[in-house]
């Protein structure tokens, strides 16, 4: 069987909402700490320490254009510590994907379907995601290319919306910098942490039909994820105010549903909920994609598809019991709790497998192998 | 004579008992083992034996000169002038001409100096006489000749080229293909004088014979579709082919979807265009539906006349359209979500006006919707199914009793009556009608959906349908492109069409051989106005 593969374009795609994601979600910037009103200079100062992070560990993607992480870690780091390393990157994919699916499932009780349970939600949005993951990330591809479009049209109209309030409440965006630059880089914390989700590039660039590409592809959809926050960020702040946004669940959603635009166009929040739906659908296939192919490739599987199913009861369990609430989950991602994790889920990895890669490098041409 | 019909009785009777014995598949292999000795006696006995003396064999015997001879033919399949002119050649021309038709020299003499008939075949066994004669030919036999020359004197029994009913349109042509696959390869062959448009015949189930020709430009289409299109079609092995949609099951790529996969089409000038983008075109002897692969679920949404009307209104009428699609799909689920879920997205006095009008009314709002929806596929098939003429009749029982009466006896509230009657209509609207009846079964899913999880369930089974249309292929093209994978220069005939000056390109997975339909740079100029020239 020919490897599937998948457009750089279709990659974009895929990363921009798997990023953006989370700006819809619950807007770490706002939320996380005590940026207020200056959570859109946060939304910029964070891109370039994702960026950079990004660099790290991608770049070792570029260098090895047909293996995934699970197989160029064995081969840098020898099988078994290889291994263990992979399976720590697999479970950030995990944990990420069980955490947003959870939040979109609270999200869901709370505003929209208070009788529902949440384990019926979480297990709706897994069987979707694990019907693309089965079908291939060929699909996949051609899913985020059908939906991103429809997506980003929903974001920017749920953007425009409230442009006629806004001349009015542009005074919630104002003193700037009145605390100077501690709150905003505190801001900026979670959201450089959250470039986590990027690491599903590792196991991706394979499939890719420019796997050298692919990092500048990855940048780019940062870039443009980024901007889309900064959209957000000051719009959700401008209408919601700083204090109450910082405050609120689901800042974005809270924001489009105090617009009302006259008597009858009201309401329009089913509009966001459906954007970050059809987000949260591309990118939960993506990591189940990835989770599986990657736990395949450690434990020497030829076929990916056996593993869907159970990691997908795996997940679900997991994303009803990794919180208790809402509430549970914004403390999660705390710049004091979510950064060491995340940071550490990227550094200690990627350290050592640069280390190991540079090492090799080093005494190969040393012994004048290259 | 006594002695020959005894002979005959006897030997009818035994064949009679021992073809008692025999299945069809026996005789098929006799038939085709079955070969002419020579003899004309024997020849014609076994002719008789092996078509049963059916009702519509005709046999004629004649002289010509010494030799005797028959005539064998299919009444009603052949035309009476062309036999009679057969056996006047035979029987009289030869002795006015002086040419002397000897035993054993026959056949090779009438094919080679008297016999004027365009088409002149020798079939040597019985099957292959049949085969023949079933296509309007006429059998000469001579005694002596081990062997049968079949000419060709079939009466073509046509229908008129009338528009296709099913595929209407306000400007385009107005011919359509029929049942003859002459005529229809003809209506194509006109419209694309050009050699390189190759017709491959192929002969398709096993009692059938069924005609069945691969049509295609050569050159522009790409050979491995070609190839794979062929070989799809050579592994069918059938009994008979009465009509397109069996060959399609066989070749289609996924059998699992509702989604049809080939584009079925009554019109030559959609074949011709078909072509023109690189496609290839099956046609099937007996039946006006020609089959189109591959096929993307964007050509489902074409309709003839966005192509021949002005460009905005092509561009407003096709953007129409698929919100059509999106509302016959979508809207009873979202309608029964909303109402049973989420009112509160409702604006207050809308939301009033429904639960007012739903008083009373002794079902949830998804029973309602399902019942109604069950009740308008059992109108629309009756309406299928009646003869045209009492067919207003069913409308006026459906209509008006059924749903004004419902609604005044409160068993159904008139919202969901509305929402039934837009998603029909809007269903209606879709030219292509397998891609309407799939649609038509999948909102029953979707209402369903919508009841157990409002829209978040709607939003479930739209995720649901998004996969399996990314994952299904036509032929391995893509269903869901241009869209998905996302071919920007394609897009201009997608949601949007443009001028035609502008479709510079033909669809670049399908034509990507012969890229360009055209030189660029064709936007008309306005023309020099005559009376500044003279002015100047």
């Amino acid at each position: 069987m020919p490897q599937e593969k998948i457009a750089n374009r279709q990659l974009f795609f895929i990363l921009f909402m798997i990023r953006c994601n989370i700006a819809v979600a619950f807007l770490p910037v706002l939320t996380t700490a005590d940026a207020y009103q200056d959570a859109w200079l946060s939304s910029i100062v964070q891109f370039f320490p994702a960026a950079l992070l990004l660099l790290f560990f991608g770049g070792l993607g570029s260098r090895f254009p047909d293996l995934t992480l699970a197989q160029y870690s064995e081969r840098l780091l020898g099988r078994w510590p290889g291994k263990v390393l992979t399976l720590a990157i697999l479970w950030a994919f995990l944990h990420m994907a069980a955490v947003e699916v959870r939040i979109y499932a609270d999200m869901l009780v709370t505003v929209f379907l208070p009788d529902t349970p949440l384990l019926f939600l979480i297990t709706a949005m897994v069987i979707v995601a694990a019907a693309a993951a089965h079908s291939g990330i060929e699909v996949i591809g051609r899913a985020a290319d059908l939906l991103f479009p429809i997506y980003l049209l929903m974001i920017v109209g749920s953007l425009l919306l409230p442009l006629p309030l806004l001349k009015v409440m542009f005074y919630n965006l104002e003193p700037v910098l009145a605390r100077g630059f501690g709150p905003v880089f505190r801001g900026a914390v979670t959201p450089m942490a959250v470039i986590v989700q990027f690491l599903t590039l590792t196991m991706l660039i394979p499939s890719l039909n420019q796997p050298k590409r692919g990092l500048r592809t990855s940048l780019a959809a940062l870039a443009g994820a980024s901007t889309i926050l900064i959209f957000i960020a000051v719009v959700t702040t401008a209408i919601l105010g700083p204090s109450p946004g910082a405050r609120a669940l689901f800042p974005f959603f809270k924001m489009v549903r105090v617009v009302a635009l006259s008597e009858f166009v009201e309401r329009l929040e089913a509009l966001s909920v459906f954007a970050w739906g059809l987000g949260l659908f591309i990118e939960v296939a993506a990591y189940l994609f990835c989770g599986a192919r990657g736990l395949s490739q450690v434990f020497g599987l030829e076929d990916y598809r056996s593993l869907i199913l159970p990691m997908a009861a795996i997940w679900i369990t997991m994303g009803v019991h990794v919180s208790q609430n809402a509430f549970q989950l914004l403390t999660f991602f705390k710049p004091a709790f979510f950064a060491p994790y995340a940071l550490a889920l990227i550094v200690i990895p990627f350290t050592a497998l640069w280390a190991a890669y540079l090492l090799r490098k080093f005494f190969r041409r040393r012994s004048g192998e290259l | 004579m006594l002695d020959w019909l005894k002979d005959r009785l006897g030997l009818s009777q035994r064949t009679a008992s021992r073809n008692e014995e025999k299945d069809l598949s026996g005789f098929l292999r006799e038939a085709a083992g079955e070969k002419f000795t020579g003899k004309l006696e024997s020849d014609l006995k076994k002719i008789d034996a092996a078509g049963g003396s059916s009702y519509d064999i005709s046999l004629r015997r004649f002289w010509a000169g010494n030799l005797p001879g028959a005539l064998i033919y299919f009444e009603g399949l052949t035309d009476k002038r062309a036999t009679e002119e057969i056996i006047r050649t035979l029987v009289i021309e030869s002795k006015k001409i002086g040419v002397a038709l000897k035993k054993g020299k026959g056949l090779e003499t009438a094919r080679e100096k008297l016999l004027t008939a365009d088409e002149l075949i020798e079939v040597d066994n019985v099957a292959g006489l049949f085969a023949e004669l079933s296509r309007g030919g006429a059998a000469v036999f001579f005694d002596g000749s081990a062997g049968a020359l079949i000419c060709d004197t079939r009466k073509p029994k046509l229908r008129a080229i009338s528009e296709p009913e099913n595929e209407t349109t306000l400007r385009g042509p107005r011919d359509g293909f029929i049942e003859n696959l002459r005529v229809n390869t003809s209506l194509i062959r006109l419209r694309l004088p050009i050699p390189q448009l190759w017709m491959k015949k192929m002969t398709l189930g096993r009692l059938s014979n069924t005609e069945v020709v691969l049509i295609y430009i050569k050159g522009l289409a790409r050979e491995k579709l070609i190839r794979e299109v062929h070989s799809r079609l050579q592994q069918v092995d059938i009994d008979a082919i009465l009509g397109s949609g069996y060959l399609e099951d066989y070749i289609v790529d996924s059998p699992n979807t509702l989604f049809p996969l080939t584009y079925r089409t009554e019109r030559p000038d959609k074949v011709t265009a078909a072509l023109l983008e690189g496609r290839a075109v099956v046609l099937v002897a007996g039946t006006p539906f020609a089959l189109i692969v591959p096929t993307e679920l964007n050509m489902l949404m074409q309709a003839p006349d966005d192509y021949f009307e002005l460009f905005p209104i092509g561009v407003f009428i096709r953007l129409l359209r698929y919100a059509a699609l999106i509302i016959s799909l979508i809207l009873p689920g979202v309608y029964v979500g909303i109402v049973t879920f989420h009112p509160e997205l409702l604006p207050t006095p809308l939301f009033l006006r429904i639960i007012s009008t739903r008083e009373g009314v002794p079902f949830p709002v998804v029973a309602e919707m399902l019942i109604l929806e069950l009740i308008f596929e059992i109108l629309r098939e009756a309406g299928l199914r009646l003869p045209p003429a009492i067919g207003p009749a069913i409308s006026i029982v459906g209509a008006l009793i059924l749903g004004d009466a419902a609604i005044s006896a409160g068993l159904v509230s008139p919202g969901v009556v509305i929402v039934v009657a837009l998603t029909a209509i809007a269903g209606f609207s879709t030219p292509s009608f397998a891609l309407s009846t799939a649609i038509r079964l999948l909102r029953f899913i979707f209402t369903i959906a919508g009841a157990t999880f409002g829209l978040f369930g709607v939003q479930f089974a739209l995720l649901l349908t998004v996969i399996h249309l990314c994952s299904l292929r036509s032929f391995g093209v893509p269903y869901l492109s241009p869209f998905a994978p996302l071919i920007l220069s394609d897009l201009k005939d997608s949601l949007i069409t443009v001028w035609w000056w502008g479709m510079q390109a033909r669809p670049k997975l399908i034509g990507g051989r012969e890229p360009l339909r055209q030189p660029l740079g064709q936007k008309p100029q306005p023309g020099q106005d005559p009376e500044e020239d003279e002015g100047s």
